[in-house]
């Protein structure tokens, strides 16, 4: 695969989306997250990359307060989402995660129709006045899924009975459809072919017009090929942010280095 | 990597593997043995005990009958006096015209020709003359079932061969007898009275009606008691609740109540419902209540069991659309579960309706001739039921209490069955 080929990457003048400053995760004994700042861009796409076990998955799961359902996980620090404090306690973290959408790394949809499957969010947050908005609603997030052509015709089926391909895209289907202005996702190609692996990636490539995305990878190609700015953690530590070109063509730690030159991981 | 060879390494493995594999095919074999003989030693103790229980408890589901073609005498039986008359003589004298040997002035004779009918013949002749007095004067055909000794020669549980003295019929009874079989008198037909019949002294009569009604409303009442009750505390438990010193004091002691002996809540009921809140003796809703205390814990076990085999993958899912925690446990979660819950509460309910010894405490042992009609109102259950009839000594009896315990099996088994059924319905493939 051509590494390292360039999306374009200007991205400079967007305005920062969401801030973390002093990040500190524990899950009971463990030191998850050390001292995490970073600050994401508005309408890009950044990637997370780094060993297994550093903490990709914890850190993306503090931008949306997943970590909060795990009783022995600790977040300390400061969090901002144009500018709001998402630890804040005025902050209802259900209304943060209809902000706040999440792709997980297995396709993981409700054992329910496909259209009740993208529905679900837009129902339960009253997003559809009626049942002809509703259909709108699901059809404009099956096409912005990449995968209305193939399920437009048993939208009844049950959601399980699609391929892993076609499950994962469904599930970004229904991450959209609330119409959130962040987009986690976590290792999104992790159970696809190549096949289904691009029709994703160039889905997220599109996504970057309307949202944020943050994608946690194993594959440095899949970081280079959609992301605009990568962040390498180590152990737990944030050890390098910045352009993905620029990460990837001259790094400046020597962990990133060995890491995407395949010597740690 | 050592430098040994490569290919003798490779030998001396495969020797070693060889010589640990007879040995483990061998430990596997006893394994499948033992397994083999457990299973047929529980199959041959469940047919035996099923064997033994069709071979006494057949021959209640049938009945003897005797068709009589009765006069309805009106010196005996008059319109004024109704419901009250001289029905016994009636039916006596309607037996005596089909034994041309008996006198029907010998009032001893007629008593013991009398005597071959059910006690209840005369109230089945009331019923209808009373249903419509224009019967009488009138001759009418009359199926009724015969007295229990007479049944018991029919199905041959009466030896002819036992001398007279010890026989519970005489030489003229069984004459009698074989000349009504003789002008075919005498019929046998389902015995529908088993089931439609409530309990009585006389044992062609009794029926397990007020036993199965008594244990429907009791099953109801724990049904509607533990259900909820059990469901919710689950959920609570599983989902809401905080995990603390609290909290798993309270998951071990619902464990331990699990465990606990019926009788103990039996005796619980006792003090508490009837000695404290005077509720009434025998009622099938203080024993619905004292099941659903042993019910409970079993439905909570098994929810918190079903709920807790919902994949996390579910959860994370509908809270990532941003579903509060109580839309996630009652849209999601609790769906998932629910084959598993009805599952564990029908096994739940199935014990219940087993159980035996917290219902005789509270007195559903009583001796009750008519089915409840409300849950308030005394009764007994299938299972103690059973215990009244063995402990009885007429001989009708004896078949009476295996049918019971086969009809108490049969519901068991359904409700089994309607468990199994939901599992493989519902089961999902995640
Ligand atoms: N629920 C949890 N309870 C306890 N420790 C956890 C939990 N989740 C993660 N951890 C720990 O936190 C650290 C970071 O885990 P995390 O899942 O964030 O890693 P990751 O970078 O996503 O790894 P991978 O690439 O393998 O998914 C690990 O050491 C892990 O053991
Ligand atoms: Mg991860």
């Amino acid at each position: 695969m051509d590494d390292l080929r360039a999306v374009n990457r200007d991205v400079g003048t967007n305005a920062t989306k969401i801030s973390a400053r002093g990040v500190q995760v524990h899950y009971g004994d463990t030191h998850a997250i050390k001292d995490v700042e970073v600050d994401i861009k508005e309408r890009s796409v950044t990637s997370f990359i780094g060993p297994s076990g550093c903490g990709k998955s914890t850190f993306l799961r503090c931008i949306n307060r997943m970590n909060d359902t795990i009783d022995i996980c600790r977040v300390e620090g400061d969090i901002r989402i144009d500018g709001d404090d998402i630890y804040d306690r005025t902050i209802d973290p259900v209304q943060l995660r209809a902000r706040v959408g999440m792709v997980f790394q297995k396709p993981n949809p409700f054992p329910k129709s496909i259209y009740d499957n993208v529905a679900y969010g837009p129902k339960i947050h009253g997003l559809a006045r009626s049942r002809a908005d509703m259909d709108e609603i699901v059809e404009q997030s099956l096409r912005r899924g990449a995968i209305w052509d193939e399920v437009k015709d048993r939208l009844h089926a049950p959601g399980t009975g699609l391929s892993g391909g076609q499950q994962q895209r469904l599930c970004i289907a229904r991450a959209v459809a609330t119409d959130p202005e962040v987009l986690l996702m976590d290792e999104p190609c992790s159970a696809l072919d190549p096949i289904a692996t691009s029709q994703v990636e160039e889905l997220i490539d599109t996504l970057r017009e309307k949202y944020t995305v943050v994608i946690v990878t194993h594959s440095m190609q899949q970081a280079a090929r959609v992301s605009q700015k990568t962040a390498f953690f180590h152990l737990g530590s944030l050890v390098e942010y910045g352009d993905t070109d620029e990460i990837f063509a001259n790094p400046k730690d020597s962990r990133t280095e060995s890491y995407i030159s395949g010597r740690i991981g | 990597m050592t430098d040994i060879p490569s290919g003798s390494v490779a030998r001396t493995t495969m020797d070693m593997v060889r010589g640990s594999l007879s040995r483990r095919h061998r430990k596997q074999f006893i394994l499948q043995a033992l397994g083999i003989t457990a299973i047929s030693l529980a199959f041959l103790m469940l047919f035996i005990l099923l064997a033994s229980l069709i071979s006494t408890g057949h021959k209640a589901f049938t009945q003897t009958e005797i068709t009589l073609e009765v006069f309805i005498d009106p010196e005996e039986i008059s319109a004024e006096r109704l419901p009250r008359g001289n029905f016994d003589d009636v039916l006596a004298a309607a037996l005596a015209a089909d034994l041309p040997s008996v006198d029907p002035n010998d009032r001893a004779a007629m008593r013991v020709v009398g005597g071959i009918l059910s006690n209840g013949a005369q109230f089945q002749l009331r019923d209808r003359v009373v249903a419509d007095p224009s019967l009488i004067g009138q001759t009418i055909a009359l199926s009724v079932p015969v007295s229990d000794p007479y049944d018991q020669l029919r199905k041959g549980l009466l030896d002819r061969e036992t001398p007279e003295s010890l026989r519970r019929l005489d030489d003229t009874q069984i004459a009698f007898y074989d000349r009504l079989i003789e002008i075919g008198a005498i019929t046998s037909s389902l015995n529908t009275g088993l089931l439609t019949n409530a309990d009585s002294r006389f044992p062609e009569l009794a029926g397990l009606k007020g036993a199965i009604m008594g244990s429907f409303w009791a099953l109801l009442t724990c049904f509607l008691i533990s259900f909820p009750l059990g469901i919710g505390a689950a959920i609570y438990l599983e989902e809401f609740a905080p995990k603390n010193k609290l909290s798993d004091f309270i998951e071990v002691n619902i464990n331990n109540l699990a465990a606990v002996p019926s009788v103990v809540f039996g005796l619980l009921a006792l003090a508490v419902f009837i000695g404290w809140f005077g509720m009434p003796r025998s009622a099938p809703l203080v024993g619905g209540m004292t099941l659903a205390l042993m019910t409970m814990p079993t439905i909570i076990i098994a929810t918190r069991a079903a709920l807790k085999a919902v994949p996390p993958s579910i959860r994370e899912a509908a809270l990532g659309v941003g579903a509060s925690k109580q839309q996630v446990v009652f849209g999601h979660v609790v769906p998932l579960a629910m084959p598993g819950i009805l599952t564990g509460t029908i096994i739940g309910l199935a014990q219940a309706l087993g159980e035996t010894a917290p219902l005789l405490l509270i007195g559903m042992n009583a001796f009750i001739t008519s089915a409840p009609a409300t849950p308030f109102d005394s009764a007994t259950a299938l299972p103690t039921q059973i215990f009244i009839w063995a402990d009885s000594p007429e001989r009708g009896f004896v078949s009476r209490t295996s049918a019971a315990i086969l009809v108490l099996l049969s519901f068991l088994i359904m409700m089994n069955a309607i468990a199994t059924y939901l599992r493989s319905k519902f089961e999902r493939k995640w």
